[in-house]
């Protein structure tokens, strides 16, 4: 196996991770506007916004801290393999 | 590459051969779960066609099978993530085996049960509305946003902790490396990524736990929001909770001890875990006990009429049959199987938990029929027969819960095997130390 | 504003079943097959409980037609996901058949059963096409429908009214059940009116409502000396 194949390989992959990330953030943020226009629906019909203000206020939270811890376990992953480049047998 | 897979002949091997061994039993079961699906599907395009009269619902019992196995499997789904939060939040041990078992559970049987408002609807072609014209008000959009919320979050619980995992199987070449690259994240298993791992663990059991709870309360409140005597309840939220729970550690308990079969898992199964875990099934027995008998105390003893023609409708009606094994499945049997240890093996063990799940979907069907069978209204009561359709959509998503298990279980190991190696390396020290900090120290020499 | 409501007499009714009848011609309400209705999926708007008291031969027959109640505060529109069923500012409650995803979570919330589901999509006998009426719109299968009071009649009225430019008159706009009724037990009107009979009868000492204990406020006042 040579090596420019591998990196190319290495780079689709990587690209597909970001993907899958993104995917994350757009399905989180698709639920926040979701449930921010069913908000703007009971306001305008006036039926009870009190109780999709309270529900939005929990779960709209929720899953940003889901895609978040995702997005930060990733980052985390990657940054560590650049500064291990730099210092191998670091510690 | 051919040279290390060879080479790799891990102490863990038992539990990386199911992934790269693919017996004639595999596709034996693949292939009928496949029948058994296909037939349920057909069953369901059919009443799509022909609208939901080919239900046994009816007026007034206007819900069934579907909304009885929705609530159902929902519950079986607490098995996993919350268990394994539970198990790991408090540091016990013994769940390194187990944990990854249950949070597959979770992850599978909640998409099933989720699916189940939509094979109820009578336009299942419109359930977009929600997204255009939802009402945040109605307790089943709570329970849309719940049981989403739920299904991302024990995703990546089940997920995160399989990455380390995913990088073993990737490191050892195969077919299928492109895919578990892909999915390993660029796992390495160098220091500071176990620390980010591990804090990013730690965070989601802390997280998910309330997650969990909230699901089956919000099912418990699409009851007991209602007038309807019989369900308007303020115990129905921690109620629906326990028997999730119980019925969730006794669908973990059958799942453990057939894996252990199919796999010869005995070396990692041992009665030691079904015992620690039985004895969690016999507390949440007598608990789903307490919590019936307050349940229906307090209906008798207050004796309102509409409330007591439900109570009857169970305790002596055509309801009766299922309402007292409902009370021999869940506490009877368990308490007696699981509270003496002749009978706690493994047999023991298995035909108690599959009691439970029997006794617990009964009490989904005791909740859900009698209220709706039982009208305040003056119209005498109504009755409920299912009809095959929704026989074979339930035999069908047992089916789907049996085959994304199967498939599982073929793409990852069952058994997370970093953390058993975890556990072999440091826990014994670990748990040393930790024992250690509990004990009181040399006595204090007084001047 | 005029708040509509129903005011039945039990006294006065014979329990003959022609509300029933006409409530049934006048909304294009599906006939169902004696099969499927024997399966508990008969439709009537308007439904007639027979309530039996006492032990053969002694036996005491109480015959009440049963509407939706247009609660004015309805359980059922608190449980909808989706705007399907709403509440005017006339107390009319209604339903929107092309909204509705067929949960049926209002039938489950509804204590006094008001509602009924389209199993199968509904059917007609072939005489019954030609003469369905072209002011209520046809329900398709999956859909929950109930009484609406008529409502489509009270658009006729108001345009009536309108053009006329003055107010609606008492007893001008009745729904088919009280218009048929050959005892003439079924009053109907605005509450707010109090020149209405409605408003009058309302507070009749005979008067009654279904589950008031409920809180849900039914708009069908029921008269009856028994009880």
């Amino acid at each position: 196996m040579n090596s420019t194949e591998n990196t190319s390989r290495d780079k689709i992959i990587f690209t597909a991770q970001l993907a899958s990330i993104s995917l994350i953030w757009i399905f989180v943020i698709a639920i926040a506007i979701w449930i921010l226009n069913l908000i703007s629906v009971s306001v305008d019909l006036n039926d009870a916004p009190g109780i999709s203000i309270a529900i939005s206020l929990v779960a709209i939270p929720v899953f940003f801290t889901l895609a978040s811890i995702l997005t930060y376990v990733f980052v985390g992953f990657h940054k560590n393999s650049k500064s291990d480049l730099n210092n191998t047998l670091g510690d | 590459m051919t040279e290390e897979k060879t080479k790799t002949i891990d102490i863990d091997e038992a539990l990386y051969r199911p992934i790269y061994e693919t017996g004639r039993g595999f596709y034996l079961t693949v292939g009928i779960l496949l029948m058994i699906i296909l037939f349920a599907a057909f069953m369901y395009v059919r009443q799509v066609y022909y609208g939901l009269g080919v239900t046994g619902m009816n007026q007034p019992v206007t819900w069934g099978f579907y909304i009885v196995n929705f609530v159902f499997f929902i519950g079986i789904s607490h098995a996993g993530t919350l268990i394994s939060a539970i198990l790991r939040l408090s540091k016990a041990e013994w769940r390194r085996p187990i944990t990854r078992m249950a949070e597959v559970i979770t992850a599978i049987v909640l998409a099933i049960g989720g699916l189940h408002p939509i094979i109820d609807l009578g336009r299942p072609d419109r359930v977009l509305n929600i997204f255009t014209a939802g009402r945040l008000q109605s307790p089943l959009l709570w329970d849309v946003t719940s049981i989403t919320a739920y299904f991302t979050a024990s995703t990546v619980y089940l997920y995160l902790p399989m990455i380390p995992d995913i990088a073993k199987l990737r490191d050892r070449g195969g077919k299928l490396t492109r895919f578990y690259d892909f999915l390993s994240w660029g796992w390495q298993g160098t220091d500071h990524q176990k620390k980010v791992l591990n804090r990013a663990i730690n965070i989601l059991m802390v997280m998910v736990i309330p997650i969990a709870v909230s699901v089956h309360t919000v099912i418990s409140y699409i009851f007991s929001m209602t007038l309807q005597p019989g369900w308007h309840s303020t115990i129905f939220g921690p109620y629906f909770v326990v028997g999730a729970i119980f019925s969730g550690i006794a669908a973990l308990l059958i799942v453990m001890i057939a894996f252990r079969k199919v796999f010869h898992l005995e070396n990692y199964l041992k009665l030691i875990h079904f015992q620690y875990l039985s004895t969690l099934l016999l507390i949440m027995s007598l608990l789903w006990f307490y919590f019936t008998f307050s349940e229906y105390l307090t209906g008798i003893f207050g004796a309102e009429p509409h409330e007591m023609d439900v109570i009857l409708y169970k305790f002596t009606g055509p309801y009766a049959i299922f309402f007292w094994s409902m009370v021999v499945f869940n506490f009877i049997i368990p308490v007696i199987v699981l509270s003496f240890k002749k009978f706690k093996t493994i047999k023991g063990i298995l035909f108690a938990s599959i009691t439970v799940v029997i006794g617990m979907w009964l009490e989904r069907l005791n909740i859900v029929i009698p209220s709706l069978a039982n009208p305040r209204m003056e119209l005498g009561s109504g009755m409920y027969f299912p009809s095959l359709t929704e026989w074979s959509l339930f035999v069908g998503a047992i089916a789907v819960f049996v085959l994304g298990y199967v498939l599982f279980s073929k793409f990852f190991p069952i058994i997370s095997i970093w953390e058993i190696e975890e556990g072999r390396e440091e826990s014994i020290k670990e748990v040393e130390k930790r024992v250690k900090s509990y004990l009181p120290g040399p006595a204090e020499t007084s001047d | 504003m005029p708040k509509w409501a129903m005011v039945i007499d039990l006294d006065k009714c014979t329990g003959c079943g022609d509300c029933m009848a006409a409530c049934k011609l006048e909304n294009n309400v599906a006939i169902v097959s004696p099969e499927q209705t024997e399966e508990g999926r008969v439709m009537f708007w308007m439904d007639m409980m027979s309530v039996y008291d006492g032990e053969y031969p002694h036996v005491k027959v109480k015959r009440i037609p049963k509407p939706c109640f247009h609660c004015d505060n309805p359980p059922c529109i608190k449980v909808c996901p989706v705007h399907a069923t709403y509440i005017n500012p006339e107390g009319l409650v209604g339903q929107i058949y092309h909204r509705c995803i067929g949960c049926r979570y209002c039938m489950a919330a509804c204590p006094y059963t008001a509602k009924v589901f389209n199993w199968y999509e509904p059917e007609w006998a072939e005489e019954f096409k030609t003469c369905l009426n072209p002011d209520v719109s046809l329900r398709m299968k999956g859909v929950v429908e109930k009484c609406s009071f008529c409502a489509h009649r009270l658009q006729v009225v108001k345009e009536d009214a309108d053009a006329e430019d003055r107010e609606i008159m008492d007893g001008e706009y009745m729904p088919a059940c009280s218009e048929s009724c050959p005892a003439d037990a079924i009053y109907f009107g605005d509450l707010e009116n109090r020149e209405s009979k409605v408003f009058k009868l309302s507070r009749s000492p005979r008067a009654f409502k279904e589950l008031e204990g409920l809180g849900t406020e039914p708009k069908v006042i029921y008269l009856s000396k028994r009880e």
